[in-house]
């Protein structure tokens, strides 16, 4: 291939483009590998059950979606709206803890309010209402936990767009007196709309690949995702050829998923933000439907943190912190996420970067060439969507078992590979943009000067960067630590995390120690989403 | 810079953390399933009186469920740790036979306590027990004397169970059902799955589920109500008498064909059989003790099924996966 197209900084290129292409070739290989053990078993295909699963998956992510985006959208508005009043600030940035949230303790929280026996049916036998009931398991439960922990990003990243809308946008559609909803339509719609549609791909995704959830509130095959059947048929019935169909109908769906979702581009136009002040204030029965709106979700999305809070305090702290389980999980999930955090750090910096040079004029010769290798690296960007970690780490469980007589020696490299996919596609969402930006500013400037190299990523990039390196690394770093995926075919003795200890302790029914590794989890998370982005932010200062 | 050293420390003890050690003793690693490890089960005081007796560590390792430990050590192969598993039942020693990976117990003779005839020379039975439905007569005060009342239950009646492919319980509900009603087992399933509040992987966790209140009655056995007779002096957890009678569970133990420490697994074995095994089955793992043994008060007063069912385990194995698809089948409908 000739590489004369690449006019400058050919070397800087290669990282990103080895990076993207080790991925995909995993990603291969694992299909492959998966392949043919199903072609060496002699597939005897039952599909009844394959289909009926694939039904089920389609309809309880399509409904979870629906559900999410419906009240994210409602959120966002009624927060854009309603600018002021107590605890708004708070809930706001709340709202982005939703992304981060281990699963399974959101899982404990929501059993907590929302149980037969909890904090919603205590307080409705106070006033004499009828209970609850049990709607926290079965399906019911499954779109709860998928809501509770969607619909608030969805809100976060709507809110986002909202509040960069032109001032003078609202002055005029309040000056020309329209109505709140046709206000909606004409001004605030077609600023969210492409957002809206990327993330009703993403939320539909990651409610289509739901493991943990499904798992603990599923509570019944007949509302398992293609993910959680494949962990039966592993765990469960050690009927690898069942577990193979699965994966790779698995793989096709999500793959084709994804080149559906690639055509909603998410456009960034983070340009231009604007502190919005309403003028006039709206019609009576819109203000209560966005009074009414935040205070209810604020309650339903609030409470569950105070319930892990609640049932944490009351854990026997002192026999938790001496037991050699617990010390060894902690010490494995925060090494496995520091190692996954780093690690999704620099890829995503490798593939960002050489996307950047590739749709550079100034560094590229634009053709078809450098298009392919761009869409190449996007593709490999969000490799996880198409071979989810269920897959990934069935994956590695049939080539360990070729290798090697102990399956379980590739389980941390599998655990790590698979924490650093998940985190990756948000990774480069976020890194891409700032690094294109960047690259328009500093770019004929750097040239011109001859900065380059360590000297220019020293003076142009760390310091344009630093906050979404924070950022990233605080993200991808939690995802690893609330991960219950891999590790559930994984885990035992020897090799242990948090969310499978937390796992193993809801199973025997260690109510007190769960509560408390819960609390620990959630602590943990909210201190490195919160601390690590402003630790970089400062650093940089210094 | 200076960040970037605690960084290589915590990378480089990441790698070096993965590693374990080694020790001196002998060492018997046992396979169970989780409620046997426990600090309240048997396995504490197992260990006490045969590492009194043997010069060696015994070392229990908690899988999820029973049927976890045959697919654990299927999962490992030949390069499994165990030595010994602990808590395999009926409907799993054809199956577990089949695997080739397990070796004669050695035990020639044992007072047996069974109510039925036992003969393999692979696996022996350390205790039984009947399958039954547990309520607390606080709460429900006319529990379903059958199946097919309890698909009857008014209002928001709830049942937990367990899942037949990882739990020896789930699967006991699954055979019983099948044993009771043949053909029409589907059907019943299709009944009762409305009463169904959530299908768990384990004993334990439907246990914890049913005593949190969240469910009226759970999958479990006659004997249960005498761990809270004895150990918690409560009356009111009782079984649930059925008229279709009641599925029996043999529990077993075998040596793992693999193991380095043949001799000392035979000694175990042998050890299981014995009085001092035998005596702590009845207060920790709140089962009928397989050997001729004196039982605690409290289990005079427990129910005891007229009518027992057990499937012979070759007619198991020989339809479990196709019986499993059949209930799979009915509750997904």
């Amino acid at each position: 291939m000739n590489f004369s197209w690449l006019r400058r900084s050919p070397a800087s290129s290669l990282p990103g483009l080895v990076a993207g292409l080790s991925l995909i070739i995993l990603a291969v290989s694992v299909f492959a590998v998966i392949y043919s053990e199903g072609a060496g078993q002699g597939l005897t295909v039952d599909w009844a059950p394959v289909l009926s699963v694939l039904k089920m998956t389609f309809f309880q992510a399509g409904l979870s979606t629906l559900l999410s985006m419906t009240l994210g959208l409602t959120l966002a508005w009624s927060l854009s709206h309603q600018r002021v009043f107590p605890g708004r600030g708070f809930l706001v940035s709340l709202l982005s803890v939703s992304m981060v949230m281990p699963t399974l303790v959101a899982v404990l929280g929501l059993v907590s309010v929302f149980g037969r026996k909890g904090w919603l049916s205590q307080l409705a036998d106070l006033f004499g209402g009828p209970g609850p009931g049990t709607f926290v398991y079965g399906l019911t439960g499954i779109l709860l936990a998928h809501v509770f922990l969607n619909a608030p990003f969805v809100a976060r990243a709507l809110l986002q767009r909202l509040d960069r809308l032109p001032p003078d946008r609202l002055k005029l559609s309040a000056s020309l007196g329209l109505s709140p909803w046709r206000q909606f339509c004409i001004v605030e719609w077609p600023a969210v709309k492409t957002s809206f549609y990327a993330l009703s791909a993403t939320v539909f995704l990651l409610c289509f690949t739901s493991f943990a959830i499904v798992l603990t509130l599923g509570g019944s095959p007949a509302f398992n995702t293609l993910e959680v059947a494949i962990y039966e048929a592993v765990k469960l019935e050690f009927d690898l050829a069942r577990a193979v169909t699965l994966a790779m109908v698995q793989v096709l769906v999500c793959a084709g998923l994804v080149v559906l979702a690639s055509s909603l581009r998410n456009d960034d136009g983070s340009l231009g933000v604007v502190s919005r002040v309403s003028l006039w204030p709206a019609p009576v029965g819109a203000r209560v439907l966005q009074v009414v709106t935040i205070a209810i979700f604020a309650l339903f999305y609030i409470s569950p943190f105070l319930a892990v809070l609640w049932d944490g305090a009351l854990a026997d702290f002192g026999r938790l912190l001496h037991e050699a389980a617990f010390h060894k999980a902690l010490v494995s999930s925060l090494c496995l996420a520091t190692l996954s955090s780093a690690l999704t750090v620099a890829m995503a910096l490798a593939i960002g970067g050489t996307k950047r040079t590739l749709g550079s004029p100034l560094r590229v010769e634009l053709n078809w060439g450098s298009r392919t290798l761009s869409s190449l690296l996007s593709f490999s960007g969000a490799i996880y969507l198409a071979v989810p970690s269920l897959v990934l780490g069935f994956g590695f469980f049939l080539i360990a078992r070729k290798l090697t007589a102990d399956v379980y020696l590739l389980a941390p490299v599998a655990l790590l590979l698979a924490n650093c996919l998940i985190a990756l596609p948000f990774a480069l969402v976020i890194l891409a943009p700032a690094m294109e930006k960047s690259a328009l500013r500093y770019d004929r400037l750097a040239f011109a000067l001859g900065v380059r190299g360590l000297a220019r990523w020293r003076l142009v990039e760390w310091p344009g960067l630093r906050r979404e390196i924070g950022l990233v690394a605080a993200l991808s770093f939690c995802f690893s630590l609330g991960d219950l995926g891999v590790i559930a075919l994984f885990g035992n003795r020897d090799f242990a995390t948090l969310p499978w200890l937390l796992y193993q302790k809801i199973g025997s029914y260690r109510t007190d120690d769960a509560a408390g590794i819960a609390l620990l989890l959630l602590g943990l998370t909210l201190a490195v989403f919160f601390l690590v982005p402003k630790f970089f932010d400062r650093g940089g200062d210094a | 810079m200076n960040r970037i050293i605690p960084l290589s420390v915590i990378i480089a003890l990441a790698l070096g953390l993965l590693q374990s050690q080694a020790l001196a003793k002998p060492t018997l690693t046992i396979y169970t399933y989780d409620a046997f490890a426990a600090d309240w089960g048997p396995a504490p005081g197992v260990k006490k009186a045969f590492e009194a007796e043997c010069d060696c560590q015994v070392d229990f390792v908690a899988m999820d469920s029973s049927i976890g430990i045959l697919r654990k050590v299927q999962l490992e192969g030949s390069g499994t740790k165990a030595d010994i598993v602990l808590g395999l039942d009926t409907n799993l020693t054809d199956v577990a036979g089949k695997t080739g990976l397990f070796s004669p117990h050695g035990v020639t003779s044992q007072n047996s306590a069974l109510p039925i005839d036992w003969s393999s020379d692979l696996f022996l039975p350390f205790d039984f027990g009947y399958f039954a439905f547990v309520y607390d007569t606080n709460m429900l005060a006319n529990p379903p004397g059958s199946f097919e009342e309890l698909a009857a239950m008014k209002g928001d009646f709830k049942v937990v169970i367990q899942d037949p492919r990882s739990s020896a319980p789930g699967l006991g509900l699954m055979l019983w059902i099948k044993e009771a009603y043949g053909d029409r087992a589907p059907e019943i399933w299709q009944k009762i799955a409305p009463k169904i509040l959530t299908i768990t992987k384990g004993w334990s966790e439907a246990y914890g589920l049913f005593l949190k209140g969240e469910a009226d009655m759970v999958m479990s056995y006659t004997t249960s109500p005498a761990y809270h007779l004895i150990a918690e002096k409560k009356d009111h957890y009782k079984a649930a008498a059925f008229t279709e009678g009641h599925y029996m569970q043999v529990e077993v133990g075998a040596i793992v064909k693999s193991s380095q420490q043949q001799d000392l697994a035979r000694r175990f074995m042998a050890f299981m059989v014995s009085d001092k095994f035998q005596s702590i089955i009845p207060t920790t793992n709140w089962m009928y003790p397989a050997s001729k043994t004196a039982l605690p008060a409290g289990f005079a007063s427990l129910y005891l099924p007229g009518k027992s069912l057990l499937m012979d385990g070759i007619r198991v194995e020989k339809n479990r996966k196709a019986w499993i698809k059949e209930w799979q089948a009915a509750i997904t409908k």
